[in-house]
């Protein structure tokens, strides 16, 4: 088992890109090796070393790599990116692109997240117990797959485009989102706990459960009747109809 | 400056070199007979000496090349590079910016490459991308086809003011030589309708494809033009689309070269030798496509040979974008140029196990393995269509190892095995033949051929060292070799520099970029113009004054003079 | 007395280039074709006469020398971690070129007007594409257009008479006459008064109101309710038959579509619809784009960098993610810590939380005029004004790019000189 642990030293303005925080890359390496792995801070090429304290107990694989991220990282972006295995916890906010592209391991965030948290995920779990930002487990620009697998829960709200060109996995919003959930979803799972608007516009697959109000219904679904989903009584739609999508939508 | 390039295996088919040791000479950017005892020596140490290579079709500049990477941020993302002391940022795979376009080619030994496809009210952007494309000479092919001046003038049998035009076009979009996308359909397309073979008539100017393309023929060699006419054929992509290509080029046999080269070039032929009636009895035509070039000299193809990944389909052939994006629920872009012609981007991604796309990649094998003559099927991808220009390396390989082409097999559908001859074609192509696809032949199909593609006295100093020696590698065997040192020259010379060392760039001098200007007598350009001055007066929304591409636009040009009247009556 | 003709207006994206121009002793004295917008850009007003600067941004400019100013300037991008470079639309494309270059050496942001514009219209481009054509093919063949949020009679004054309402063509003779002219926008516009049917949607409803006519058109019209963001499916039923009646079809869209809510996804289901609206006869769609070269910076950047706009450089390779690097996003995280505004006013147009971070941080502007960027900046150098001093590339709003004349000599400097020297200065700082 290794641990590390990560803090500011000072207080980060400008964005920090974090993609070599990651338990794949941090496994096995000491203190020292920690410290010289390059973080960009806008055009500053520096070192995680130069802006975060280090601590490091233990050495292990990925799997067996705990990472600790104490303070304000809320302009560190990339946390976690393209991870495969072992655990990451946050104890405040963090940047874009938290756990973007990651095929395994675990993030958990007592904080809130910026934009692109998942961004491709393919596997594993983020779990956010703040709020999300935009495009929580959605594509990069021109992509047509967003998310594919793995599972993202949020615990409070979340803004536009959750899951926008999911093609698998599970995103689970406790609270609100905002507009157009689900768009373009082409076969993952989206459970809005609160309410939001136009969910589902122009998905193919997949399901889109929302418990709380939908504000405003796309005119594209066609309602099939109620349906009871886990004990709860939805009514059912399917669409978007436009493209003959085979898409599953359920509101309370 | 000199330079001297010692104990090279040099294959060179024009001057009849196989891979003998020769030194080639070099002063001032040209090859020469000696040079002085100053000069600076590379030993290739008996490493495979080319001439550069010469690409005749790609699409690497101008409008659609631009909407390909407006399209895609999700391509400009891959192949990402920062700028170096030498180098600006690349990125990029299928849709390249203008930097990684000559650096990559650079560094795949290539130095000559000409853009397939421009409209003339649209050639302005494509020079001003061509002026950033560093290292390698270029060149844009100008889209005649569908031009409602073209279709008047064919309608009226005129054919002296056709020539005019076509001459004046060349000029206004200082392209190189004359560009026929499924002819009659782009001026279709701008009701959303096509033509289905080349005997339609065009509705509102009475013309079929089949008088466009004769025509256009028959002036492009009144003009004496360096290179043939140029032809999409229509009907491409469709299945049975093979009797539209046979037909076509069967028009060749109604015009005369002016010049020692074909009369015609059909381009991206893997697209066009398609047999069945839908994509369930798809199958290859390659072989009757190969069948009729083997005892017709008068027309030359290039393959457009498929690489499996990703690619962006780019076109002047509108409606067929609209019909590939509508198939593969793609995103599409249309780019309609009035009075001229239409155009269509399409992403696509080609899959080994999907039975259409495995044939189509074998099409593209057996074009070249069935045309007896290399001078006649040009190696080409149709970057980015077929897929990016990268994968030359992976074709020639193919090219050259039967062994490579079984192991292929294996992993691609089995539709192959009764839909091509590809699992059964056992022929394996050696250096002067690949040689000639990728240097020789393109510039003689291109008529550059007194400077390009070859390695004699007064050639172009555009030169390739690549990390074989053809005495001590058997290719039908050890192709992966064969793959990585065409992928990335040992030394890529351009113009007497050296540009790339060990597959990196070492310098980016402006390559020239080609263009023909054509005359003709001046009545018969005075003719025309008045037909011209009314269009823009009606119908075009710019106007005349503004149309032309400026100087500004080429600050390396190298206009190659043609026409009716020789240079000196002038 | 010089007559120049055949001129280029650097006005908006409709690039007129049928303008007259009068010149006596190197002033325009007469401008003929021109709309009123355009004459008045020409004429000019309230041009900066002589480089300045100031310590911070509460005390008086003072003039300096030219030297002066681009050294101040190079130091100040020089120094900067994270700077923006943005602006460009009323430059031609060589400018771009030399922006780019410098924001490469110095590892900024670069980004442009359309960010407060039609950069949402490259977002929806990236989803689905753009089915388009240059405006000749509307002059000539179209017998339905559509404005849809935009408002051409008052920002595109020679729109309609040259390209899309009243131009006449080689198969459409009669122009405004053969022509059915619908407005959809969510006030009756001047534009929309003089249209044969206007379809007004409530605000913020076009998503649904474009996909409701996708769903009609789709085969689907049971799905849809009997009324859509304002509108009556009765009426968008028909609607949608016009549009198929349609031999050609333009469709027309502006800011209207691009800021309101769903933003770029408006243009993104606009763009569905006209793709689907194909399968039945041709349609084509094209964005109004306002500034006469925002076209251009587009193209330059796409071709140079891949991408079309807010390329970020700080890593040396361009990354590209509006939302994340475009102008806006990184003023209103109070991130930028330099800023070069050039040949744009993100003074007068950008939020208010922009417009104060940059009051606090160094603001290099480049511009011939005093404009509010200005006012928050402490390097203000004066240039020629593109287009009218100085030639150069620029491309129409359906990407014919023409080349712009110079109608004066100018008296001072240009964009090009100006960056070409800041770019060498800031070699220099770097010791190279």
């Amino acid at each position: 088992m290794q641990t590390v642990t990560l803090k500011p030293k000072k207080e980060i303005k400008i964005s920090v890109e974090g993609e070599n925080i990651s338990a794949d890359i941090f496994s096995g390496k000491t203190e020292k090796e920690i410290h010289a792995l390059v973080a960009w801070m806008g055009n500053q090429k520096t070192t995680i070393g130069e802006l975060f304290s280090v601590k490091v107990e233990g050495s292990g694989p990925a799997a067996d790599t705990k990472i600790i991220l104490e303070g304000d990282f809320s302009r560190v972006k990339r946390i976690g990116e393209g991870m495969t295995a072992g655990l990451i916890l946050i104890t405040g906010n963090v940047d874009m692109h938290l756990g973007a592209k990651m095929s395994g391991g675990k993030i958990s965030v007592k904080g809130n997240v910026d934009s692109w948290a998942g961004r491709e995920m393919k596997g594993g779990e983020l779990i956010i117990e703040g709020n999300a930002a935009y495009y929580l487990g959605a594509g990069y620009r021109g992509e047509s797959c967003g998310m594919r697998g793995g599972k993202i829960t949020v615990m409070g709200n979340a803004l536009d485009f959750v899951g926008e060109h999911m093609c698998g996995g599970e995103i689970i919003v406790k609270g609100n989102t905002g507009i157009l959930p689900g768009l373009s979803n082409n076969g993952g799972k989206i459970v809005i706990g609160g309410n939001t608007s136009r969910p589902g516009s122009e998905m193919s697959k997949g399901t889109i459960i929302v418990n709380g109000k939908v504000e405003e219904m796309m005119p594209v679904f066609k309602l099939e009747g109620d349906e009871i989903v886990d004990g709860v009584t939805y009514k059912k739609y399917t669409g978007d109809v436009i493209g003959n999508g085979k898409g599953l939508l359920y509101v309370k | 400056m000199e330079l001297l390039i010692k104990n090279g295996a040099v294959v060179d088919p024009v001057n009849g070199n196989k891979g003998d040791k020769t030194d080639i000479s070099i002063k001032d950017g040209k090859i020469v007979k000696t040079v002085s005892s100053k000069a600076t020596i590379i030993d290739a140490g008996g490493r495979l000496v080319m001439a550069g290579g010469v690409d005749a079709h790609s699409h690497i500049a101008g409008a659609k090349v631009n909407v390909g990477r407006m399209m895609r941020p999700e391509d400009s993302r891959s192949g990402i590079s920062p700028r170096t002391k030498i180098t600006r940022p690349c990125t990029g795979y299928t849709v390249p910016n203008v930097y990684a376009m000559g650096y990559r080619y650079a560094q795949m030994g290539y130095t000559t490459v000409f853009e397939a496809a421009q409209a003339i009210m649209k050639a302005r952007h494509t020079h001003e991308e061509l002026e950033e494309i560093p290292i390698i000479d270029k060149g844009a092919l100008t889209l005649f086809g569908s031009n409602w001046p073209t279709m008047d003038f064919v309608r009226e049998k005129d054919m002296d003011k056709l020539a005019a035009y076509v001459s004046w076009g060349l000029l206004a979009s200082r392209g190189f030589g004359v560009k026929c996308v499924n002819p009659g359909g782009g001026e279709m397309w701008g009701f959303g309708k096509n033509v289905t073979g080349i005997d339609d008539v065009v509705p509102g100017f009475d013309v079929t494809p089949k008088e466009i393309i004769v025509s256009l023929m028959k002036v492009n060699e009144m003009l004496g033009l360096p290179h043939s006419v140029h032809l999409h054929c229509n009907n491409l992509g469709n299945p049975g689309n093979y009797k539209t290509t046979l037909a076509s080029m069967e028009l060749a046999n109604q015009v005369k070269a002016s010049k020692k080269r074909q009369v015609m070039h059909v381009t991206h032929l893997l697209f066009n030798s398609w047999g069945g009636t839908n994509w369930g009895d798809f199958e290859s035509k390659a072989d009757e496509v190969a069948n009729f070039l083997n005892n017709h000299k008068n027309v030359t193809g290039d393959m457009g040979q498929m690489i499996f990944g990703s690619a962006t389909t780019m076109t002047a052939d509108g409606p067929k974008q609209y019909a590939n994006a509508k198939l593969l629920h793609a995103k599409w872009s249309n780019g309609d140029v009035e009075l001229e012609d239409a155009s269509g981007v399409v992403p696509i991604y080609y899959v080994k196990q999907i039975s259409v796309h495995a044939i189509m990649w074998a099409i593209g094998l057996e074009l070249a393995l069935l045309t007896k003559d290399p001078y006649q099927m040009l190696l080409t991808t149709d970057h980015p269509n077929g897929g990016p220009f990268v994968n030359y390396s992976e074709v020639i390989a193919l090219l050259m190892s039967n062994k490579k082409r079984q192991e292929e097999i294996k992993t691609v559908h089995e539709a192959v095995h009764a839909k091509n001859k590809l699992p059964g074609l056992d022929r394996e192509l050696d250096f002067s033949e690949i040689a000639i696809m990728t240097r020789a032949g393109t510039a003689k199909v291109l008529g550059l051929l007194d400077t390009k593609g070859h390695l004699g006295v007064g050639a172009d100093a555009d030169i390739s060292i690549y990390d074989i020696k053809p005495d001590q590698i058997d290719p039908t065997v050890e192709h992966a070799k064969i793959k990585s040192a065409f992928s990335s020259a040992a030394y890529t010379i351009k113009g007497g520099n050296v540009v790339v060392k060990d597959g990196q760039i070492t310098a980016t001098p402006l390559g020239r970029t080609y263009w023909v200007d054509a005359k003709v007598p001046q009545q018969h350009h005075d003719e025309m113009m008045k037909d011209i001055v009314k269009k823009f007066k009606n119908y075009y929304s710019m106007q005349l004054a503004n149309y032309m591409v400026q100087d500004e636009y080429l600050t390396h040009q190298q206009v190659v003079k043609a026409g009716i009247i020789p240079a000196e009556v002038n | 007395m010089t007559v120049i003709t055949d001129a280029l207006c650097p006005f908006c994206g409709c690039l007129c280039d049928d303008l007259t121009i009068v010149v006596e002793n190197n002033k325009i004295t007469d401008i003929k074709n021109a709309c009123k917008l355009g004459s008045a850009k020409i004429m000019g007003h309230h041009r900066i006469e002589a480089p300045m600067m100031r310590a911070d941004k509460k005390s008086e400019f003072k003039e300096v020398s030219y030297d002066e100013a681009i050294n101040e300037a190079a130091s100040i991008l020089f120094k900067s971690k994270r700077p923006l470079m943005y602006g460009w639309a009323s430059a031609v494309c060589e400018v771009h070129k030399k922006g780019i270059l410098l924001a490469e050496e110095v590892g900024a942001i670069i980004d442009n007007t359309a960010t407060v514009c039609h950069a949402p219209s490259t977002l929806a481009v990236h989803e689905k594409g753009l089915p388009t054509a240059t405006l000749g093919q509307v002059k000539n063949r179209s017998d339905v257009v559509v404005f849809w949020g935009s408002n051409p009679v008052h920002a595109h004054p020679r729109h309609m008479g040259r390209y899309s309402v009243f131009a006449k063509g080689f198969f459409q003779e009669k122009g405004r006459k053969g022509r059915k002219v619908i407005v959809v926008d969510v006030r009756k516009t001047e534009t929309a008064s003089m249209a044969d049917e206007f379809v007004q949607v409530q605000q913020g409803s076009d998503y649904l109101v474009i996909s409701a006519l996708r769903a009609i058109l789709s085969g689907h019209a049971d799905v849809v309710p009997e009324s859509v963001g304002g509108v009556t499916k009765e009426q968008l039923s028909k609607l949608v038959d016009t549009l198929k009646a349609a031999k050609f079809g333009a469709v027309f869209f502006g800011m209207g579509l691009t800021q309101s809510i769903s933003r770029y996804k408006n243009i993104d289901n606009a763009i569905s619809l006209i793709t689907e609206l194909n399968a039945y006869t041709k349609y084509v769609i094209t964005p109004m784009r306002g500034h006469y070269n925002v076209t251009g910076f587009g193209q330059v950047c796409s071709w140079e960098t891949g991408f079309a706009t807010a390329v970020d450089f700080a890593r040396g390779a361009p990354y590209y993610n509006p939302g994340e690097t475009a102008a806006n996003d990184v003023l209103m995280r109070k991130e930028t810590d330099a800023a070069m505004i050039i040949a744009g006013d993100a003074g007068a147009h950008f939020p208010a939380d922009s417009v104060r971070h940059l009051a606090r941080i160094p603001v290099v502007q480049i511009d011939p005029y005093w404009n509010p960027t200005t006012e928050v900046s402490n390097v203000v150098i004066p240039v020629a004004i593109c287009g009218v001093e100085v030639e150069g590339t620029a491309y129409r709003m359906d990407g014919v790019s023409m080349r712009m004349r110079k109608m004066i000599e100018p008296t001072l400097p240009t964009d090009v000189e100006i960056l070409e020297k800041i770019t060498q200065r800031v070699r220099e700082l770097r010791g190279e």
